[in-house]
C-alpha cells in the first residue's frame, strides 16, 4: 500500500505542474481546451492527495510498523482515536495535512466558479497549483510519509503525550483551515495582477474567502489557547510561544485585510496596500509553517523540529519576491480611483486601524525572531519572551480596542461635529463611569484601566447602534424589540455581523484583563488532611493515589474544594507518566464557573509524603472562550449576507 | 476640526511610548498574585533554563521549580531582585531574561515597534492630509474657494452641485444672449 501512497504523491507532484502549465498555456493562446484541462488536473491532485491520506490513515490505524512514521508516532497502546489523529503529529503527516486542505480548497474554489467562464478564475487556480507543486514536491522528494523501514519494529516510541489531549484532535486542523485558506485570497491578489483585472466585483469574492479563513484561524487559535490552558499546566493561556505568535501574525494582518478592503469595495481606495496585505497574509501564513517545522526558535512546539526550514524560508523568499515585483509591474492598475473627502471618517480611522495591526504584527514579528537576529549580530543568546510582548504588544493593543469602538459609529467619506457628538458623548460617559466604578475594586494602573474604559466605550457604541437600528425597524413595522432586532441582523447581517464579532473582542480582552490582573495563586505541600486557602475557597488534600491510565501511570491527588465551610466538590489534579516517551505530563483539574476557574497543579509528590498542590483562581477567563465564540458566529452571520446576495442574483437572472 | 484631527494624530503618537513607560507594567506581567508575591514577580520575568522555555513562574518542570525556590529562598535570605537576577543572569546568562536588557543592539527590539507605529501613523496622517488636500484643490472653481477642513472637506455631493450650478449658469447666461 505504501507504494500506491507514494505513487498518488509523485502523481500528484506531475499533475500540479501539468496544472501550471496548461493553464499558462491557455491562458497565453485564449484556448479554452488547455484551460479546462489544467482545472481538471486540479481536481485529481485533489483527489490523489485524498487517497495518500487514506493509505497513511489505514496504516496509522492498524499500527502498520513498516511504516516509519507510523513507528515513530504510535505505538500498540495508543488509543485508537489518537492514533488517527496522529496523522498532524509529526512532519509529514503535518505536511500532507497541509497539502490535503491545501488540495481541498483548489477543488473546492473550481466547484464555487463551475459556471463562471473567465480566465481569471482559471489563473486564480493557476497560482493554487503552482503552491501545490510545492507541497507535493516536498511530500516526494524531501520528506515522504510513505517510507518503510526495513526491519519493522515489534512496537512504535508512541505519541508525544502533549498531543495526548481531545484539543490536539480538532486544533491542528481548524487551524490548517485557517492557514492554508489564505492561499485563495492570495491566488486572486495575483491573478488580478497577472491578468491586469480591474474593477471591485473580485474584492468582494475575496473578502468572503478570507473572512471564512480569518474565523477559522481565529476559532484555532483560540482552541490552540485552550490546550495551553488545560495540558500546559501553568495557570494561563497565551504564552507569546514562537509558534503561538507566529499563528497569531497572520490573523492580524488578515483583520487588517478584512477592515481595509471596506473602504476599497466603498471609495475604490488603497488598493495596492490591500493587494500587499493579501500577500503577506498568506506569506505569514508560511512563515508560521516555517516557525512550526525549522526548530530555529525554542517553543513548546518543538516537538515538530525537523530540516525542511531552508525549503520553507526558500519558497516565501521567492514567492513573496515573485509578488513585489508584480505589484511593482502593476502599480498604475491599482491607483485609487478616489480621494479621501476629511482624515476623521470611516476611512480615516480604517487606516489608522490598519497602521495599529500592521505595527502589532511587525512587534510580534521583530520579537519573535529578534532571538536569532541579536545571536547572529552580538554572539549572545537573549531570549525575547511574555515580559516583552506584554510590554509592547498590549498598549498597541489597547490602541486597537479604543478604535474598535470609534470607526464604525463614524460615517463614511466624513463625519460632521454633529455626528461625533451623538455617536460619542454617551460611550465616552459610559466608558469614564466604568473605570470610576472599577477603582474601589481593584482597577488600578494604566493598562487595566484604559482596558476598562476601552471596552465599556466600545460596548456602549455597539449597544447604541442596535438601539438605534431596532428603534428604526419598530418604527418601521411595528414589532417586539427581539423580534425587530433579528429583522434587523437579517436586513444589514454584513454590518450587524461585524459589531457582533467587535463585542466577542471586547469580551476576549475583558476575559484577559481579569484573568491576569486579578488572578490569584497559592501553592503549598500538602500532607492528607491539610488544607491551603486561596480566595473564598479551601483546599483540603484527602489524598494521593497511583493507577494505570491506558498508556501511561496516573498519580492523582484527591483535592476537597470548601467554601465558607460547605463542601462543593473533589478535584483530581494529576501527573501522568507516559512509558513509551519517559515523559511526565501535568493533567489540572478544573472547576469553571461564570465568574472564575479554580484551576489546580499537582505539582508532584515529596519525599515525605506531601504533594505540592498550586493553585489559581483565573476570574473571568470564562470570557476568553465565550468571546471566540461570539466572535465566530458574528462572523458566520456576516458571512451568510453572501446567500442572501445570490439569492438576489438569480431572481434578477 | 481641523485641529481636532491633527491633535488625533498627534495624540496618537504620544500615546503609545507614554503608555509604555508608564509605571505599572503590562497587565500580564504583574497579575494580583505577582504584587502580593515578590518571588513570583521576579520569576515572572525569568525563563525556565532548562530547554522548555516556559516562564519560571509557570514552570512546573523539575528545573523550573527548583530555581522557583532558590528565587524564594535569596529573597528570605534578604537579597533585593536586582541582586537575585544579576546572580542568575551571571550563572546562565542574557538568556535567563525573559526580556533582553533595553541597552546596546537589544535596544533595537524595544524602540523598533514604536518607531515603526509612529512613522506608520505619520505615514497614514500625510496620506490622509494630501490625499484631502488634492480634493480640496479639485473643487476649487476659478475665483472660488470651496471651504473645508478636516472634517468639512466638500464630498462628491458638493462638487457635482457646484458643476451643475456652473453649467446651469453658463446655459442661462447663454440663452439671455
Amino acid at each position: 500500500m505504501s507504494e500506491i501512497g507514494r505513487l498518488a504523491l509523485i502523481l500528484g507532484f506531475a499533475c500540479s505542474c501539468y496544472a501550471v502549465l496548461s493553464i499558462a498555456w491557455g491562458l497565453r493562446t485564449g484556448m479554452a481546451g488547455p484551460l479546462k484541462s489544467g482545472r481538471r488536473a486540479v481536481w485529481i491532485v485533489c483527489g490523489l492527495t485524498l487517497l495518500a491520506t487514506i493509505i497513511l490513515e489505514r496504516a496509522l490505524v492498524a499500527r502498520d510498523f513498516s511504516y516509519r512514521y507510523v513507528a515513530e508516532h504510535t505505538s500498540l497502546d495508543l488509543p485508537p482515536y489518537y492514533a488517527a489523529t496522529s496523522l498532524w503529529a509529526g512532519q509529514e503527516g503535518s505536511l500532507l495535512l497541509w497539502l490535503l486542505i491545501l488540495s481541498s480548497y483548489g477543488a473546492a474554489f473550481l466547484w464555487c466558479y463551475r459556471k463562471r467562464f473567465d480566465p481569471f478564475y482559471d489563473a486564480v487556480a493557476m497560482v493554487v497549483a503552482t503552491v501545490m507543486i510545492f507541497f507535493t514536491g516536498l511530500l516526494t522528494f524531501v520528506c515522504s510519509p510513505f517510507r518503510i523501514l526495513a526491519t519493522p519494529p515489534a512496537d512504535g516510541n508512541g505519541l508525544n503525550p502533549l498531543l495526548q489531549d481531545p484539543g490536539m484532535m480538532i486544533h491542528p486542523p481548524i487551524l490548517y483551515t485557517g492557514y492554508v485558506g489564505f492561499i485563495i485570497p492570495f491566488a486572486f491578489g495575483i491573478a488580478v495582477l497577472l491578468m491586469n483585472r480591474t474593477g471591485t466585483r473580485w474584492i468582494e469574492e475575496v473578502r468572503r474567502w478570507t473572512l471564512f479563513n480569518w474565523m477559522f484561524l481565529g476559532f484555532g487559535v483560540l482552541l490552540g489557547a485552550r490546550w495551553a490552558y488545560i495540558e500546559l499546566g501553568w495557570g494561563g493561556y497565551w504564552g507569546w510561544d514562537p509558534v503561538e505568535n507566529a499563528s497569531l501574525m497572520p490573523w492580524l494582518v488578515g483583520t487588517a485585510f478584512l477592515h481595509s478592503v471596506m473602504i476599497e469595495q466603498r471609495r475604490g481606495m488603497l488598493k495596492t496596500w490591500n493587494v500587499v496585505l493579501i500577500v503577506l497574509t498568506f506569506e505569514l501564513s508560511i512563515f508560521g509553517t516555517f516557525l512550526t517545522r525549522s526548530g530555529v526558535l525554542t517553543s513548546v512546539h518543538s516537538f515538530a523540529e525537523s530540516d525542511i526550514g531552508p525549503w520553507f524560508l526558500g519558497f516565501i523568499l521567492i514567492s513573496s519576491t515573485a509578488a513585489t515585483a508584480l505589484i511593482l509591474y502593476r502599480k498604475v492598475l491599482l491607483e485609487s480611483e478616489n480621494r479621501m473627502d476629511a482624515v476623521v471618517s470611516r476611512e480615516g480611522s480604517f487606516l489608522f486601524n490598519n497602521v495599529l495591526f500592521v505595527a502589532l504584527t511587525f512587534a510580534t514579528f521583530l520579537g519573535t525572531t529578534f532571538p536569532v537576529i541579536s545571536e547572529a549580530v552580538t554572539g549572545e543568546k537573549i531570549s525575547v519572551s511574555a515580559p516583552f510582548f506584554n510590554r509592547v504588544n498590549v498598549p498597541i493593543a489597547l490602541a486597537l480596542l479604543l478604535l474598535t469602538g470609534i470607526g464604525p459609529v463614524l460615517s463614511w467619506k466624513r463625519a460632521t461635529a454633529s455626528v461625533l457628538k451623538r455617536n460619542f458623548v454617551i460611550p465616552s460617559i459610559v466608558g469614564l463611569l466604568a473605570t470610576l466604578t472599577g477603582i474601589p475594586f481593584g482597577l488600578h494602573g494604566v493598562y487595566p484601566i484604559v482596558c476598562v474604559a476601552g471596552a465599556a466605550f466600545v460596548l456602549a457604541t455597539i449597544a447604541m447602534e442596535f438601539a438605534r437600528g431596532i428603534q428604526a425597524r419598530k418604527d418601521a413595522e411595528p414589532a417586539a424589540s427581539p423580534v425587530a432586532m433579528i429583522h434587523l441582523v437579517q436586513k444589514n447581517k454584513r454590518r450587524y455581523g461585524g459589531y457582533i464579532v467587535h463585542l466577542g473582542v471586547v469580551m476576549i480582552f475583558v476575559g484577559v484583563l481579569g484573568s491576569s490582573v486579578f488572578q490569584k495563586e497559592a501553592h503549598a505541600p500538602l500532607k492528607p488532611g491539610e488544607s491551603l486557602a486561596i480566595g473564598s475557597y479551601t483546599l483540603t488534600l484527602q489524598g494521593v493515589d497511583q493507577k494505570q491510565i491506558k498508556n501511561a501511570m496516573q498519580t492523582r491527588a484527591a483535592v476537597e474544594v470548601s467554601q465558607g465551610g460547605k463542601a462543593l466538590q473533589l478535584m483530581h489534579p494529576s501527573k501522568a507518566f507516559y512509558s513509551k516517551s519517559q515523559q511526565p505530563m501535568t493533567e489540572v483539574a478544573l472547576r469553571p464557573t461564570p465568574a472564575e476557574d479554580l484551576y489546580l497543579i499537582l505539582g508532584g509528590v515529596n519525599d515525605d509524603g506531601s504533594a505540592s498542590i498550586q493553585a489559581y483562581i483565573n476570574p473571568l477567563v470564562s470570557l476568553v472562550w465565550l468571546g471566540g465564540i461570539v466572535m465566530v458566529f458574528g462572523t458566520l452571520i456576516a458571512l451568510s449576507d453572501r446567500m442572501r446576495l445570490k439569492r438576489e442574483e438569480k431572481l434578477l437572472g | 476640526m481641523k485641529r481636532a484631527g491633527a491633535a488625533f494624530v498627534v495624540l496618537a503618537l504620544l500615546a503609545m511610548p507614554a503608555a509604555w513607560i508608564a509605571p505599572t507594567p503590562g497587565f500580564a506581567v504583574e497579575s494580583a498574585a505577582g504584587r502580593k508575591d515578590p518571588a513570583r514577580a521576579i520569576t515572572s520575568q525569568l525563563i525556565c533554563p532548562c530547554s522548555c522555555g516556559e516562564i519560571l513562574s509557570g514552570c512546573t518542570c523539575d528545573t523550573g521549580k527548583a530555581m522557583q525556590g532558590f528565587v524564594t529562598d535569596a529573597l528570605k535570605s534578604g537579597k533585593g531582585k536586582d541582586q537575585i537576577v544579576a546572580s542568575l543572569v551571571a550563572k546562565y546568562g542574557e538568556v535567563i531574561r525573559g526580556a533582553p536588557k533595553a541597552e546596546g543592539f537589544n535596544l533595537i527590539v524595544w524602540i523598533a515597534p514604536f518607531v515603526a507605529t509612529a512613522i506608520g501613523f505619520l505615514i497614514a496622517a500625510f496620506v490622509l492630509r494630501r490625499w484631502v488636500g488634492r480634493r480640496r484643490v479639485a473643487v476649487q472653481g476659478p475665483g472660488r474657494t470651496v471651504g473645508g477642513g478636516l472634517i468639512g472637506a466638500p464630498t462628491t455631493a458638493d462638487q457635482d452641485l457646484a458643476r451643475l450650478r456652473a453649467r446651469a449658469e453658463a446655459e442661462l447666461k447663454r440663452m439671455g444672449e
